[in-house]
């Protein structure tokens, strides 16, 4: 923390005395200057405020006003004296004379000396300035914090926090400088939101907000004066109207899955009507194009068709096909227009009509990925089915779905790839016709789950951590955690 | 439909009975198949056109389409001869040991569709006089019957729970007509019946089976499917009556009890398509035995089928019809 020089309030005694009789104040006490000049009298009454802030309020009281209605007797006095404001006995008063040759001020002073015992002093100018400057000068009667949000345990939950800005007796012209990251804020944007503590309760004292792209930011918080922090390094910061409770419900309980590099597996079922094969290649296609133009690192990109069991003695099984593995998205994409082109795979009978390979498909996908993390670092591989039908048995079962030629057991390949680290889930799943999609979809769409005519890309990007959630909004700035 | 059949038919007939969609027409198509597959010398014959031309079509859709044979649909009257090696005839004290004649019974079925009896809502599209003239042929063809087949569906049972509601009426009536006739003998019917409990291939009745330990392979069966013994086959019986959708299925068993003699009665666990054998180890594989495979809305048949049981009862029958021949009551 800095701070520049603070000038001194005044060197003369009044303002020492001024300063002193300002910092002295308590949070229900109250301070009153009165100035009494040649053309009138000003009364200037201190307080605190909840935050600790010394603020002033004055009101003159010109003596052409004061004789116009009272004349100069009894009756001015009285008025002056309610005019003055004058604090219980016990409450400090200052007077200020700043036209000791004028016959009305020395009259007027000499009533308030009777009403008040009262420090008085000579000054040579007004001293409206005077008390401006004490009170700017003021130092801080109460710490000043930075809303901030922070992790809080495992899963991206959030708490809300402060960070320190100024200590109590910070005085005006101190700065700070922090580091935070900001994540979309929604509508408002990140908000800079300075509070005081009532013992635990944070009150809030200003909110200034900027729409500004997510990432990592300095900045620079000022103490302009007591009650006003001023910030730099927030492009577009702007005041903010909002109340504590507004702010508050914008704060969501999780921070948002963190995006970066990752492995996108696109597992698709090609078999069945041409419409629903040819709409899943579609999704597919979305997906991956909708991930190339994201602000994230692109992904490396697998495609995976697998179809139906063929139990014709005749027909030989066609094998799942891996069109690109750990491949460009271009690469994908170009996969991608073969599948169309070839439209849903049909050949052959009896192909299974309830069930397809998915356990074939996540027995390939299980010995790819394990080749691939004997050779490197694990990473992060998302596993995007996109199809409907069940997977076989991997024996007769009561279910009538003969099992797999194969003899892959779709329970222990999925518990394998579930507990191999950085592997998610997820699936775009269109209803099957004889009813509800078969439980392992939900396993299939662990992370996110969306359903072929109602595709959000956005959401299922984000729920599968490549893309940064649009729903997700993060209205304060996040503690650095490098910090 | 049929007139009644040439009256040169053996008179022992057999009658099938059973809930719509028990399997019966499956059963006599997988009849043909399995006799053929016999080493000896067993065939089923109709015994007119209709009845034939019933049984081949039925046959090949079975053994060449691999499709299951319609369901009835039609009011039918069916007849065929079941013919056989026969057995040498036991040495009496009156004549000498000859050849054996051949085995010859008559089989009947009233091919109808489900509702027949039953007291629920009708939903056959035929008018009442058809409807009473239908169950007087059945009912005649049971009265004239000394053998009953009566297939009991687990997996129907399992998901309707109608058994009790198709056997109950036609049972009571039968008992009427055979007292009115003079025929019950100790208060009970006179007929054989083999209970034939179906579908023994779909894994349910299997893995029940299996379960209550009352599997075995016979040591002459290449392919070693597992069967239920005609002993134990009462024992899966009931236990399968306990997933009877209703929980009426006990009242089948308690029926069968009753009103036919227990000595008269067998139980048979059958399969009429059985078990699916892979081509190249050409044996029952506990993984993949199933020879169903679902197709659009309907069910076919995957591999070839290797009916289990299906003969034993009929022969069980004949022999049992045959003796009571021999040895008039």
């Amino acid at each position: 923390m800095t701070r520049d020089p603070v000038p001194e309030p005044g060197e003369d005694l009044l303002g020492k005395t001024l300063a002193r009789a300002v910092a002295g104040l308590t949070a229900t006490g109250r301070l009153v200057v009165v100035e009494v000049a040649a053309d009138g009298m000003t009364t200037f009454e201190i307080h605190r405020d909840e935050h600790g802030t010394a603020l002033g309020r004055q009101w003159p009281l010109p003596w052409i006003t004061l004789t116009a209605e009272h004349g100069w007797g009894e009756d001015a006095r009285q008025a002056l004296l309610r005019a003055a404001g004058l604090p219980a006995p016990g409450s400090e008063v200052i007077v200020a004379c700043s036209s000791p040759e004028s016959g009305t001020a020395l009259q007027a002073l000499e009533w308030l000396r009777e009403a008040r015992t009262a420090q008085v002093f000579s000054t040579a100018a007004p001293i409206a300035g005077l008390v401006r400057d004490v009170l700017v000068g003021d130092p801080l009667h109460q710490s000043y914090d930075l809303v901030v949000m922070r992790p809080a345990g495992a899963g991206g939950r959030l708490e809300l926090a402060g960070k320190l800005l100024f200590p109590v007796g910070a005085r005006a012209g101190t700065r700070t400088e922090l580091t935070v990251r900001c994540e979309p804020g929604g509508e408002h944007g990140t908000a800079l939101a300075v509070v005081t503590r009532q013992g635990r309760e944070p009150r809030l004292l200003s909110v200034h907000s900027a729409r500004v792209a997510p990432g990592p930011y300095v900045v620079t918080a000022e103490l302009v004066r007591p009650g006003r922090v001023r910030f730099a390094g927030l492009p577009g910061l702007a005041a903010d109207g909002r109340t504590w409770d507004d702010l508050l419900a914008d704060v969501p309980d999780r921070l948002p899955p963190r995006t970066g590099p990752a492995h996108l597996i696109c597992a698709v079922e090609v078999c069945g009507p041409d419409v629903k094969v040819e709409e899943r290649l579609g999704r597919a296609r979305q997906m991956i194009a909708f991930l190339s133009g994201e602000p994230a690192d692109t992904p490396r990109v697998s495609l995976v068709a697998y179809g139906a069991h063929s139990f014709d003695r005749s027909v030989r099984d066609r094998p799942v096909e891996v069109v690109t593995w750990q491949a460009t998205a271009e690469a994908a994409l170009k996969g991608l227009d073969g599948l169309e082109e070839r439209g849903a795979v049909t050949q052959g009978y009896p192909y299974h009509p309830h069930a397809a390979q998915v356990e074939d498909m996540l027995a390939t996908v299980a010995a790819r990925l394990s080749r691939s993390m004997s050779r490197s670092s694990p990473g992060r591989h998302v596993l995007l089915t996109i199809g409907d039908r069940r997977p076989h048995p991997g024996r007769a079962d009561r279910s009538g779905v003969l099992p797999c030629p194969q003899r892959h057991d779709w329970r222990s390949l999925l518990a394998y790839l579930e507990h191999l680290p950085g592997v998610a889930f997820g699936a775009i799943c269109d209803q099957p016709e004889d009813g509800p999609p078969h439980r392992i979809w939900r396993h299939l769409g662990a992370q996110a789950l969306a359903h072929l005519d109602a595709l959000d890309l956005q959401g299922l990007a984000a729920g599968l951590g490549l893309a940064v959630p649009a729903a997700v909004h993060v209205p304060f700035p996040l503690l650095d955690e490098t910090e | 439909m049929q007139p009644d059949p040439k009256p040169g038919r053996p008179a022992h007939d057999i009658a099938m009975w059973g809930a719509p969609g028990s399997g019966k027409t499956t059963l006599l198509a997988a009849l043909d198949i399995a006799l053929m597959r016999k080493d000896d010398d067993w065939r089923i014959v109709g015994s007119d056109p209709a009845s034939s031309e019933f049984l081949i079509e039925r046959t090949n859709a079975l053994s060449t389409g691999k499709v299951f044979p319609e369901a009835s649909q039609g009011l039918e009257h069916y007849h065929w001869t079941l013919y056989g090696p026969g057995e040498r005839h036991r040495r009496r004290w009156w004549r000498r040991p000859g050849k054996p004649e051949p085995f010859e019974v008559g089989v009947g079925m009233i091919d109808a569709p489900g509702g027949l009896f039953s007291a629920g809502p009708r939903r056959l599209d035929y008018g009442p006089d058809v409807l009473d003239d239908l169950r007087e042929r059945m009912l005649n063809d049971l009265v004239k019957s000394l053998g009953i087949v009566f297939l009991f569906d687990p997996i129907r049972e399992f998901e309707r729970g109608d058994a009790f509601d198709h056997l109950h009426p036609p049972l009571k009536r039968l008992t009427e007509r055979m007292r009115d006739l003079g025929r019950l003998t100790g208060g009970r019917l006179p007929h054989h019946v083999a209970v034939c409990v179906t579908k023994f291939d779909d894994p349910r009745v299997l893995e029940t089976a299996e379960k209550m330990h009352l599997l075995a392979s016979e040591p002459d069966d290449p392919y070693g499917f597992p069967r239920v013994s005609h002993d134990d086959a009462r024992d899966l019986f009931r236990q399968l009556c306990d997933l009877s959708a209703n929980g009426n299925a006990d009242m089948v068993l308690n029926a069968l009890g009753r009103y036919f003699h227990p000595d008269r009665v067998r139980f048979f666990v059958t399969s009429s398509i059985g078990f699916y054998v892979h081509p190249q180890t050409k044996a029952f594989d506990w993984h993949d035995y199933q020879n169903l495979l679902p197709e659009d809305d309907d069910l076919r048949i995957r591999g070839p089928i290797h009916p289990i049981n299906v003969v034993e009862p009929m022969l069980w029958l004949g022999r049992r019809l045959a003796a009571e021949k021999e040895s008039p009551r």
